[in-house]
């Protein structure tokens, strides 16, 4: 039954983006290019959101794992101009490497002490970048010499299959066996272990599975992009910002990642004529958000279906 | 020659480090003391901070007041931000049913955070991101120890230690002091001798409040903030309290001297760009070694 | 035998800082026998459970599982060894089906394993039938009647095939007859050929079920044998019971205010998230008098206290002098004279013992708060001595004594005392029980006092409840309670 519904809810979702893959034949480059950067915000939430709404890790700083990811596929380009995917790849395995430094805390020390970890780590990745500015570019950014591409229609479809690729992956992952007892690591580790469940190894792996995507999806931004800067990749404002779309979409959906993210970015859109007080009100209508419906938009939709 | 150079530095880092601790331990103390008695971590602690610069900053330079009542608007702009906090978010979190008992940490945390990027948010709308220096009370310069050290150094220092005593007389000297006291060891068993809980929080709030006052017009007079320095700020606050280990405040006292000095001789001996990165090294060092501080308990 | 023997413990021990928890406990557990481990609140026996499983390490001893020396491995491998535990407190996957909960312990600890098969689906509902699961296989634990998350734990234990499995006070929030049904499975468990060993409070509740019980008392083993033999045993007795009773009850109707009495407790209803604490529960105190309600740790004392003290949410009402306290906060309670010496003790542990005074003296005038420290220094006189040293560092009596003192700082007019003599040794016990009997001749106070122990709470009492599993099942005198109810409340 829990197999058919994941069906479901995939091919729901490949209807959704077939379609919205049309969208560059509708809607001009300037909507496509927001869209595009929401993606790849979609993606950096659902990663944040396997490890926190499913391994119960308080993650502060998913630019650590996402900068990581980014700066090291542009400081390669920059430096060596090798094959675009080689830095891609390189990208990704440093941000693998910082999800394990990362994990190393999170494995020790239980609640705020980890949620203060990431945001420490964040701290010293945006001093590194800041102080040795010959390599990173510091607080002016790096500009990436080489993109995937300039149409703004092949960046859309990129950016949307492999949100989907993404999408159908963390959440295929979250509803299988193992998704299954990450979520029961997270919630209560000492049942899990009594249980059978080696807690570190599945956590790890959780980790790992949200660098992985973080790292990955930075990586394509900042080929997107055409830069990269603390602003967009590592700032704690754009951490909280992931989180935000998480929790707006719903904790432990993973889906609702991607709802926040489009959300976030067509009311900042939207409030544009308000200047520089649209984040502000983004961030109010986040934190009425939580203080009123925690459970976010999946949840609503899910509890409505449930009460039925 | 060399010599006399040497210990010139050595004097004006002694100084120098003996200021910024002064007010990172006053900067924390609150923050400490939230922590202890109610379990809260504020992380829009250092945006608070900031409200109360931005005001002083904004009340001499607009107003054209004198230094003083642009001290106590920064203050009375601190005090109302933080009752807020608490009432709008940090209250009500607390007491809604919609929320798991478990989550609810999680909760105020995402809160106060977005809370803090709010007011980041409007203060750079309001007042753009540059940064801020209110009108120091005392100017000139003075010689202590043969290093030419601005008065306002040394009121910083004074003022800090004098509300650190303040407040340490108060809660182990008063009545109601001493039931704060209790309640951060016990909350239960203040309940059951009769006192309310919720008059204890919106105490220590109310405390919290004019300390965060008291610190970021001290900040602003010293240093000088911008809307930029909400994140460091919470970050160096609950640095400093986690070094010196959760709910201890002589804990938090002791580490506020070893981040600030550790930050001032990094400045004045490698390079004020890596100011904070020998703390941060520091604390997660610490973190993987003794995850419970210097003095905590737990 | 030995050979057989599933689960060998020996010498096992634990030290938390300086309290020694467990000391030298040695026993086995054979296939397809039950062993019931017993003892009182603190004695050590939920910690031994914890040391087998691997969820706390032990200082020393070994854990045999099948042979196999597990003592100090992860509590994942000693799991994968055979040993199964099924917690008193369920705690499932709240967004998951039932299905899917018991799915989840079928499950290797692999990161490979992508797709439920149909074996494992299959094997899920052959569980779920045998514990009686299959009405509710899709529904989500949030949803279902306490019993039913009992059967959860049950089922999760089942799944992973223990040679030894742990069951933590198996009957604790069930009804009689839900009881019946649990002690079948349990049973049916047994026949499987697998080792239970079940931890409980008193060996009347696992009487019925157990081969052999097992005695614990401040984390030493101090009786071992048959149901029977245990509860005839001498040991046991004392710790439960004590020695012999002398009572000296003054008759309710020689209370002035037999109409309407100071507290009423009427149809009181507690739960705990699906867990009844309290059903039904109607009590009263006449001004004046001296109430005991005895029951074993789990009844229910410390909820009804804390119904009182206006801590918890409730059904029913509790009246004081004729007026509802429903409504009124849990300090304003307290301020106004129904004060509560808690079974936590809740002291301030790193302020001193004269402090801790003073905290309860808070609402008295200097002069008043030093008349009643006066007063209590006499009734307690070891708290004079101690009156500079912080409480954290008195011993667990003395502890209690300032507990107690604390409380009789804000002036009760009813002074509530949750189990005072816990864990205690006998001496203090005595002088404890020597100062309630001077408070009881020379103050009017009314006490309402809990106690598991009923050589403590009989010579002082007026008139005495039982209270179990969560209902009021006698009322009388303290005299009558010896030959009405003494037999049965091991």
């Amino acid at each position: 039954m829990r197999l058919s519904s994941t069906i479901r809810i995939l091919l729901v979702g490949l209807v959704v983006v077939a379609l919205a893959s049309f969208l560059p034949f509708a809607v001009s480059g300037y909507v496509l290019g927001l869209l595009t950067i929401a993606y790849y915000f979609g993606v950096f939430a659902m990663a944040w959101d396997l490890l926190f709404g499913f391994a119960g890790e308080v993650n502060f700083g998913p630019t650590f794992l996402i900068g990581t990811g980014a700066y090291t596929a542009g400081i390669l380009d920059n430096l060596y101009q090798p094959p675009i995917w080689l830095c891609v790849v390189a990208g990704t395995l440093a941000a693998v490497a910082g999800g394990v430094i990362l994990a190393l805390p999170a494995l020790r020390v239980r609640g705020p002490y980890f949620g203060l970890t990431t945001l420490v780590a964040v701290l010293m990745l945006q001093n590194y970048v800041v102080v040795d500015a010959s390599l990173t570019g510091g607080e002016i950014g790096l500009t990436v010499p080489d993109v995937i591409t300039i149409s703004d229609a092949k960046n859309y479809e990129l950016a949307l299959w492999f949100m989907a690729f993404s999408a159908a992956i963390l959440f295929s992952l979250s509803r299988s066996p193992v998704g299954l007892i990450l979520q029961a690591s997270g919630q209560d580790a000492v049942q899990a272990g009594a249980l059978g469940f080696n807690v570190t190894k599945h956590k790890l792996f959780a980790f790992i599975v949200s660098a992985l995507f973080s790292g990955l999806a930075g990586a394509l931004m900042v080929f997107y992009l055409g830069s990269a800067s603390v602003g967009t990749f590592i700032d704690i404002t754009v951490g909280v910002q992931i989180i935000i779309a998480a929790v707006l979409g719903g904790r432990r959906t993973i889906l609702g990642g991607v709802l926040g993210a489009v959300f976030i970015i067509a009311m900042a859109e939207a409030l544009r004529p308000i200047g520089d007080l649209a984040n502000f009100v983004v961030f109010t209508m986040a934190l009425v958000v939580v203080l009123l419906f925690p459970s976010g938009f999946f949840g609503l939709l899910t509890r409505t279906k449930e009460g039925g | 020659m060399g010599t006399c150079r040497v210990s010139v530095v050595f004097w004006q880092i002694l100084v120098d480090g003996f200021a910024v601790s002064s007010l990172y331990a006053l900067g924390a103390m609150g923050f400490a003391l939230i922590f202890g008695v109610s379990g809260v971590l504020n992380l829009s602690h250092g945006a608070l901070m900031v409200v109360a610069v931005v005001a002083a900053w904004a009340a001499g330079n607009d107003l054209h007041d004198d230094p003083y009542t642009g001290a106590l608007i920064g203050i009375g702009a601190g005090f109302v931000a933080t009752m807020i906090t608490y009432f709008v978010i940090v209250g009500p979190l607390q007491r809604t049913q919609k929320i798991r008992e478990e989550e609810k940490e999680i909760f105020i945390l995402t809160g106060t955070l977005l809370w803090g990027i709010m007011i980041q948010e409007f203060i750079a709308y309001l007042y753009t991101n540059n940064a801020k220096t209110v009108a120091p009370i005392v100017n000139g310069v003075m010689s202590i120890v043969g290093v030419r050290t601005p008065k306002n150094e040394l009121f910083t220092a004074i003022v800090c230690w004098l509300v650190i005593g303040g407040l340490w007389l108060l809660v182990n000297r008063t009545r109601a002091g001493k039931a704060v006291l209790a309640a951060s060891m016990n909350p239960r068993g203040v309940t059951l001798l009769g006192i309310e809980l919720s008059r204890i929080y919106i105490a220590i709030w109310a405390i919290y409040g004019l300390l965060v006052g008291v610190a970021g017009v001290l900040l602003g007079m010293f240093l000088g903030v911008s809307s930029y320095s909400v994140g460091p700020l919470t970050a160096s606050a609950f640095s400093i309290v986690v070094l010196g280990g959760l709910g201890s405040v002589s804990g938090a006292l002791i580490a506020a001297y070893v981040v600030g000095y550790l930050e001032t001789i990094t400045a004045y001996l490698i390079s004020p760009a890596y100011r904070t990165i020998p703390a941060l090294l520091l604390l997660i060092v610490v973190m993987y070694l003794r995850p419970r501080g210097f003095l905590g308990r737990r | 035998m030995t050979e057989t023997a599933h689960l060998q413990v020996s010498g096992l021990s634990k030290r938390f800082g300086g309290l020694i928890a467990v000391k030298d406990m040695s026993f086995n557990v054979e296939a397809g026998k039950i062993v019931g481990l017993i003892g009182p609140n603190g004695s050590g026996k939920s910690t031994v459970m914890k040391l087998i499983m691997g969820i706390e390490r032990p200082d020393g001893g070994s854990v045999r599982i099948d042979g196999t020396e597990v003592a100090g491995w992860p509590s994942h491998k000693i799991a994968r060894m055979g040993a199964g535990i099924v917690f008193q407190h369920s705690r499932p996957l709240h967004r998951q089906t039932v299905l899917e909960n018991i799915t989840l312990a079928l499950l290797p600890d692999k990161l490979t394993k992508l797709l439920t098969d149909p074996e494992t689906d299959a094997k899920a509902r052959a569980i779920a039938a045998r514990v009686g699961l299959t009405a509710v296989l899709d529904r989500r634990p949030a949803t279902l009647p306490f019993a039913d998350l009992r059967k959860i734990e049950i089922a999760k234990a089942i799944a992973r095939d223990p040679k030894v499995l742990l069951i933590d006070e198996p009957f604790a929030g069930l009804t009689s007859a839900e009881t019946a049904a649990f002690s079948d499975l349990i049973c049916e468990l047994r026949d499987d050929g697998r080792a239970v060993l079940l931890v409980d409070h008193n060996v009347k509740s696992v009487s019925r079920l157990v081969d052999r019980v097992l005695a614990m008392y401040v984390g030493e083993r101090i009786a071992e044998g048959t149901a029977d033999e245990v509860m005839r045993d001498e040991t046991v007795r004392r710790v439960y019971l004590g020695g012999s009773i002398e009572t000296a009850a003054r008759p309710e109707s020689s209370f002035r205010d037999s109409k309407t009495p100071f507290l009423e407790v009427d149809n009181l209803n507690v739960h705990y998230g699906k867990a009844q604490a309290l059903e039904n529960v109607s009590i009263h105190v006449h001004a004046g008098e001296f109430v005991s309600v005895v029951g074993l740790n789990g009844a229910g004392k410390t909820t009804l206290f804390n119904a009182i003290s206006g801590l918890l949410r409730y059904g029913g009402d509790i009246r004081r002098e004729g007026t509802t306290l429903r409504g009124q906060s849990a300090a304003m309670i307290a301020r106004n004279g129904i004060v509560q010496s808690p079974e936590g003790r809740e002291l301030f542990v790193d302020m001193t013992v004269r402090e801790n005074l003073d905290m309860g003296g808070q609402h008295l005038s200097p002069e008043e708060a030093g008349k009643q420290i006066t007063w209590l220094f006499d009734l307690f006189p070891i708290l004079r001595e101690r009156q500079k040293q912080n409480a954290g560092t008195l011993s667990g009596g003395e502890q209690q004594m300032l507990t107690i003192a604390r409380a009789l700082m804000m002036k009760p007019k009813l002074l509530i005392l949750d189990e005072p003599t816990l864990g205690l040794a006998p001496v203090i016990l005595e002088q404890i029980s020597k100062a309630l009997e001077r408070l009881r001749q020379t103050t009017p106070i009314t006490v309402l006092l809990g106690e598991q122990n009923v050589t403590f709470a009989l010579p002082h009492a007026d008139r005495v409840y039982v209270l179990e599993h969560a209902r009021i099942v006698w009322e009388g005198s303290p005299d009558r309670f010896a030959a009405e109810m003494g037999t049965g409340y091991l």
